[in-house]
Parts: structure tokens; sequence; C-alpha cells
């Protein structure tokens, strides 16, 4: 049997791709169009923040970021800070996750439950415990910034790692060990290599969380140490100008290499995965 | 079974930490919303008190919350409703290279700064941008009070739009797209395909998005920090008010706890979402 397409049938099948055509060019121009304006608006060569676009390009509020201490000085413990932050995360999660991933152990599940639960809790709210609970001082502001950084990505690590051990067969860890390893080498030589993506994962969202962290630091650091997000909102936040726009763009441009780098390392496709329906 | 040393010794360090910098000082966090508020003094002080709750239903304070959740609860509609054929057609599409570019957009937008984000919104919708007429349009000019609820809801989604469609993604990968083609080939048109097949079976993905969204705009601070230009505030910004400018460590310590606990329910709801996907069961 045959069925037949009427004309009407045409034109609402028509009709229904042009909306839904239109919307997903709203939607991309939504997300798009304002990085754009802002990138373009990064070399402006007026001394003043005026409407768009601008007549003339310079690169001088690159300048005026490079000479500009505050800013440089926010970039140095921005940096220090994710690293350490990644280091550290990366080492008590990726270990966590390993032990989670192994066996059925008894208080597994509670333990899995407290190291996923800094994820549930609003990040004001750690920013705001942990401000309260150094108030008095003991700590430096860095060492304050690095427990905050740590505790906010430490659920991303065990996740990142525990994703990349599903699936693998226990037995190969124990067969390494019924062929004579001992314990510590099945793991440096079986569990760890086959984690690696996952762990790698782990550090580099951590890296990225810490270096763009605002709602914890804000809490914890002082008139000497300022992470770079807090020193541009507080600029934000007093008045507007194209420095900012200048670094957005070096951001931008840190995101689209971490990006192709992502893609040339895991693939894109399979950060996602192709889902069931598909080869 | 019990704990291996090996596992002990792996699952210690990150213990350690969570038990010091998580669990101790939510206790302590609880203890102080407990406290009277003594003006200029940290710690112990004088006597036990509910009023640090009581005090957040006089409308002066109950207002944050109905902002907070009124904004949250509109961007998470409309991002619920923009994602999804952005999600939908990354899924279905035939051709690699847009399937590629949505995919390399949205992760890139994932990883860009938030604050780059909303510097780049202030300078596109803000006084000087190119789209202030949009102000005009909806009649809240750019320079009135209320387009500040406007920027901010317009940060809010461009923040979370990425992630839900990201999500959405993988809720149309797994609805079998025969049944589209089924329906299709029966005669109904592309737009009851949509309506009438895709989406009851989306339902508890979208559902699971919406929630997560909801979550992530209520506990959100710096959109409303940067855009809410000291007019919208949210509960986020309440409670850090109360503890930089006035050191009110009692009323931000209760205002911690209710969205601890608000934050608990929305994680009961996403997991409870989540067991009826698992089941297999779908709308209707």
């Amino acid at each position: 049997m045959k069925l037949a397409i009427s004309g009407w049938r045409i034109f609402e099948d028509h009709a229904a791709g042009v909306i839904f055509r239109l919307l997903l060019a709203a939607t991309i121009a939504f997300l798009v169009l304002p990085i754009i304006v802002s990138i373009i608006l990064s070399f402006d060569n007026r001394e003043f923040i005026g409407t768009f676009p601008p007549p003339k390009f310079s690169l001088r509020w690159y300048r005026a970021f490079v000479d500009n201490p505050s800013y440089l000085d926010g970039l140095v413990v921005s940096l220090r800070l994710a690293l350490l932050t990644a280091v550290i995360s990366t080492a008590a999660g990726a270990g966590a996750a390993i032990a989670l991933a192994d066996a059925q152990w008894r208080g597994r599940d509670l333990v899995e439950m407290l190291f996923l639960s800094p994820k549930f809790v609003p990040t004001v709210v750690i920013g705001f415990l942990l401000g309260f609970a150094t108030a008095i001082h003991v700590f430096d502001a860095f060492t304050r910034l690095v427990m905050g950084h740590v505790v906010i990505t430490i659920p991303f690590t065990v996740r990142a790692t525990l994703a990349s051990l599903v699936g693998i067969p226990r037995s190969l860890s124990e067969a390494a060990v019924s062929l004579g390893a001992t314990p510590w080498r099945a793991f440096l030589d079986v569990t760890l290599p086959l984690a690696r993506t996952g762990i790698i994962a782990g550090a580099l969202m951590a890296f990225v969380l810490s270096f763009d962290e605002v709602a914890v630091s804000i809490f914890l650091t002082d008139a000497y140490t300022q992470t770079l997000p807090i020193a541009l909102v507080a600029e934000m936040r007093a008045n507007l100008n194209l420095t900012v726009a200048a670094i957005s763009t070096v951001f931008a441009a840190m995101a689209v290499v971490i990006v192709f780098f992502l893609d040339r390392a895991v693939g894109l496709d399979n950060v996602i995965g192709r889902g069931m329906y598909r080869g | 079974m019990r704990m291996s040393a090996a596992h002990r010794a792996l699952v210690a360090p990150g213990l350690l930490i969570l038990a010091g910098l998580v669990v101790a000082p939510i206790t302590l966090m609880s203890i102080e919303s407990l406290r009277r508020f003594v003006g200029g003094r940290v710690g112990a002080a004088g006597g036990w008190t509910l009023n640090n709750y009581t005090d957040l239903i006089a409308p002066a304070y109950a207002f944050y919350f109905w902002d907070t959740f009124r904004i949250g609860f509109l961007v998470s509609a409309v991002t619920v409703a923009l994602s999804a054929p952005l999600a939908w057609q990354a899924a279905r599409t035939q051709i690699h290279l847009v399937r590629l570019s949505i995919f390399g957009l949205l992760i890139s937008l994932l990883f860009l700064s938030l604050i780059a984000k909303l510097y780049a919104i202030q300078m596109t919708w803000g006084p000087t941008g190119l789209l202030a007429v949009f102000g005009t349009l909806i009649g809240v000019p750019v320079r009135s009070p209320g387009y500040a609820e406007v920027q901010v809801f317009i940060g809010l989604l461009h923040f979370v739009l990425p992630l839900a469609t990201l999500m959405l993604i993988g809720t149309f990968q797994n609805i079998s797209p025969r049944l589209e083609e089924a329906a299709s080939s029966l005669g109904a048109p592309r737009w009851r395909v949509a309506l009438n097949v895709t989406l009851p079976l989306a339902v508890p993905g979208l559902l699971s998005t919406f929630l997560l969204v909801f979550a992530m705009c209520i506990s959100n601070f710096v959109v409303p920090l940067i855009l809410g230009r000291g007019i919208v505030l949210f509960t986020t910004n309440l409670m850090y008010t109360r503890f930089s400018d006035v050191a009110n460590y009692p009323s931000g310590a209760a205002i911690g706890v209710i969205m601890l606990v608000l934050a608990g329910g929305l994680v009961y709801a996403m997991a409870f979402v989540a067991r009826w996907m698992a089941s297999g069961e779908t709308w209707r």
C-alpha cells in the first residue's frame, strides 16, 4: 500500500522545518554573538567604551593587561592555585576511586556518597563554611584557597577516574597477582595505566574549575592574595573597561585550545558517546 | 567483606580532607545558625535562638528567596525549551561536520570562563551593546532598574544552556529514531511526530535536565553579583553580604542550612527521576 502524501502535509513539514531552523539559528546566535562582540571590542582603539563596532583597532587593551600588576599577580596566584589543587585533588580523588571501583567492601556506598557530596552542596555554602571555620586566621589566604578548591574539585576527579575504571574486569589485576606480582606491582603496572585517561581528564577538570572559581574564593581571599577571577569581578563591579575584554579573549583562546587537544586525545564524540541507536 | 589495608590507604587522605573541610564545618555552621547574633564578635555569644530562621520569613528576606526561585524557574523552563531542539539536531544529524561543530561549540563554552561570558553579555546586552534595543522591545528599557533582572536571566541562560544541551543529546540518542520514522511513514506531519512521539519519550530526560539546571541557577552566585547591579540579589548573595559586610555569621549560617536542605531535596528529586528512567517506563 502506498500512502498518499498530500500537498498540505508537504507544506506543514516545510513550515515546521523553517521554524525549527530559525529556532536553532537563534539559539546558536544567542550563545556565540556575545563572545564575538567581546573579542572584537578587545581590539578597540578608543579610550572609552563606545558603541559597537569600534571605528579603529589596536592592541592597547592587551598592553594594559600586561602592564597591570594586580592582574598579573592574580594570574600567578590563580595558576599556582589551580596547579596545586589539581595535584592534591587528583591524588586524593583518584586513589579513592581506585579503592571504590575495586570491591564491595563494607561501607563502600557511604564512602562514595561522602566523596561525591561536595558536588551537591552549593559552592557558596562551601565558601561560607570555610570562611567561617577559618575566620580566626590560623591559615594564610593561599592555604585556605587550596582547601576550598580541593573540596569542590574532589567529586570531579573521583567521578572521572571511576568512569574510566567501570567495565575493566577485576580479573586483570588478579591475574597479575596469581602470576607472582605483589599487589602493589599489580596496582602500578595494571590498574593505574588502565585508569590513566580518567585520571588525566579529572585533573584537567580540577584545573579548569579552580582557575575560574569565584563563589568559594571570594570568602577566602584577603587584601594580599587575590585570584585573577576575584580581581576581575571587583573590576567589573566597579567600572567597565576593555582590559577585561582582552583577558576574556585570552580565556576564549584557551578554551578552544583545550577542546582541540581534548578532541585529539579522546575525540569529542567519545566525550558524549553515540548512544544506543548508532553504530 | 572488610576493607583491606590497601583500600584504607587509598581512601584515607580524601576522607580526612572531606571530614575536616566539609563534615566538621557543616556541623559548626548548623550550631552557629542557632546562636544569637551579637554584633562585633565571633564564636560563642549569648545563648540560643531560632530567630535566625524566623527572621528570614519576614517579607524583606522572603523576597530574596522569591526572586531566586522565580528567576531560576523561568530560566530552567526556557533552557529546556531552547536546548531540546539543538540537542535533537545534534543527536539525529547524519552529517558528521554538523555534529562535530555543535559538540565543539558546546564543549568550548563549557570550558570558557564564566567571567568572560558575563562580560561578553554585559557588552552585548548592556547599555552600550548591540542588542540594547531588546530592552525597549520588551518594554523594559536598558537603563531602567527592571533591566537588571533581564540581564541576570540572560546571563543564567547563557551559563546553563551548553550543559543542558549536552545532557539532552544523551536523552535523544537513546530514543530510537525508528519510532519517529515509523510515525512519519504512517503519515504524521513532522510537528506531530515531535509532539506525539519524541516529546513523550523524552520527558524523564527533560525533567532531570530541568531539575539540574534549576539547582545550578538557584545556587549561582556570580551571575547576580555581576549582572544584578545590586538590584537583583539571590540568596547566595545575601549569604555573602551577611558574611562580609556585617559579619552576621549566625544569620548567614541559617541561610546556608536552608540552602543545604533545598539542595538535598533537589538531589532526592533527581534520584527519583533517574530511578524512573531506569525502570523504563515512559510518560502515559
